[in-house]
């Protein structure tokens, strides 16, 4: 456990870098003077670097999720276990308060020497992330028809290969969409970390709103969007290259549950 | 200065408890005002938010066509991300506005409550609905007297999720001013005092948890029988 002087030193050693490292643009330069500039996408703080900071954070925080969500819930649904806990997740998959969560995080992280980032917002995220694909994989795999799964035990399939030749394969696209709404509410969410101390894209609204420079503020809003939007294009063009056509076929006649 | 930006005069001082209670004493009015601010903002949300909703989900329910744009523009919005989204709006209504905050945090129980009531009516048994019509009962006595009620326990699972999730959301209308106990988050964060932060993340949680509980017993008390038919199923 550090002493309270050293806390005291860590904390302003962090608030002044960060201090230091505000983008200042002047008011009169207009949006579209700024986004097409060669500055403004290069060097500490510029665009490239905190896109780089938001896409690495992001991808960490969905892959960690999926890693830990898929096979959980996987497993529960095929032992036919914790009904009671995801119908408790239901409501409040929609609640999880990141911003309150990620504030709670920030003084504990840095009394460890951990800084203002990655930890307080990426355990924050993750909690936000690890839901939507728990249920998903639990609701999937529980609401399979018997059919299959009885004629591959029959056929002397042992459990775990049910779980992942038949169960995992059937239940795949909906699993897919649990993820794809996962990494959309995080990449949504992420600018907040640009308000807790750390950076991302966010950082363009924060240092904005803080100059009163709408230059900076639009160019944040249409960066943050954009990648929104992005992101949500590429889970479309994973699909169709991840599922086999058969799954997704068969997707679309049952129906997406988790949009 | 905003809430955002960081301290230019660094007030940190040596030693910084998370939480020290004697500031929790001394500044207890400042502390309530901001639970009372943080209702406000989500009450006039949710109101805001079940006005639109109630009006999406009666023209979804008369023209089923229409299910499908209305859910796919809800569920547009519920994915916008918030920061952007409370920025976009602090120009146009300005800073002090309280519409700046409301409108975003109502868009986004669009989502949530629209889905939930179209459940709910879709969800009344077809027989009780020609028990009614055979009744004699007039469209419009039979969605208020018989359709509504039985769609209760939906609406209400609807608004209680989205209550909670608005309740979350408001700490990040902090970032334009508002924000009730997001606001003490910032001015924690702006001195690096932990207090006010510790008190604001946590207080808004408890009041979504509290939030919950409410409505919950409010469901309960609405529609009875749910409660009779769970203790007799069991």
């Amino acid at each position: 456990m550090a002493t309270s002087t050293q806390v005291g030193l860590i904390v302003i050693a962090a608030l002044a870098s960060i201090r230091q490292s505000q983008t200042a643009v002047p008011r009169d330069i207009g949006f579209f003077e700024w986004f097409f500039d060669a500055d403004t996408w290069t060097g500490a703080t510029g665009i490239l670097a905190s896109l780089q900071d938001t896409v690495i954070l992001c991808a960490a925080v969905t892959l960690v999720a999926v890693a830990v969500s898929v096979p959980v819930a996987a497993i529960l649904a095929h032992l036919r276990r914790a009904e009671v806990s995801s119908t408790w997740l239901v409501s409040i998959s929609r609640a999880v308060p990141t911003f309150a969560i990620a504030a709670l995080l920030v003084p504990w992280s840095l009394e460890r020497g951990w800084g203002f980032e990655p930890f307080p917002i990426f355990t924050a995220l993750l909690l936000l992330a690890l839901v939507p694909i728990y249920l998903n994989t639990y609701t999937a795999i529980r609401q399979l028809p018997d059919g299959p799964v009885d004629a591959a035990r029959a056929l002397g399939y042992s459990e775990r290969s049910i779980l992942t030749r038949v169960e995992f394969a059937l239940a795949s696209s909906l699993i897919f969409s649990g993820i794809r709404v996962a990494a959309i509410q995080v990449v949504a969410t992420e600018p907040i970390r640009a308000f807790l101390g750390g950076d991302g894209l966010g950082r363009y609204v924060r240092d904005g709103l803080g100059q009163n420079n709408s230059t900076l503020v639009i160019g944040g809003i249409v960066l943050i969007g954009g990648l929104a939007a992005i992101t949500g294009l590429i889970f479309v063009a994973l699909e169709r290259l991840v599922l086999p056509n058969g799954v997704r076929r068969l997707s679309r006649q049952q129906g997406d549950i988790s949009s | 200065m905003t809430p955002g930006s960081l301290p230019s005069v660094l007030l940190a001082e040596a030693t910084n408890p998370i939480i020290r209670w004697e500031w929790v004493v001394e500044e207890w009015d400042q502390i309530w005002q901001a639970i009372v601010e943080h209702i406000t903002l989500t009450m006039l949300a949710m109101v805001l938010g079940l006005i639109v909703s109630a009006f999406l989900a009666a023209i979804a329910l008369r023209y089923r066509w229409t299910m499908t744009p209305i859910t796919a523009t809800t569920s547009l919005i519920y994915t916008l991300p918030s920061v952007a989204l409370f920025a976009l709006l602090a120009p146009v209504f300005g800073n002090l506005s309280r519409w700046t905050a409301v409108l975003p945090l109502a868009g986004y129980t669009l989502l949530i409550l629209v889905t939930n009531i179209v459940a709910g009516f879709q969800a009344v048994p077809p027989a009780v609905r020609d028990a009614a019509d055979g009744m004699g009962m007039s469209r419009a006595r039979r969605v208020w007297t018989v359709d509504l009620p039985l769609a209760v326990p939906f609406i209400i699972t609807g608004i209680r999720i989205a209550t909670v999730s608005t309740v979350g959301m408001v700490t990040v209308a902090a970032i334009i001013g508002q924000g009730g106990l997001g606001r003490l988050i910032f001015s924690g964060l702006r001195r690096a005092f932990w207090t006010p932060m510790t008190v604001g993340a946590s207080l808004s949680i408890i009041l979504a948890l509290v939030v919950d509980a409410v409505i919950l017993v409010i469901g309960l008390w609405l529609a009875p029988w749910q409660r009779r038919r769970k203790s007799a199923s069991s």
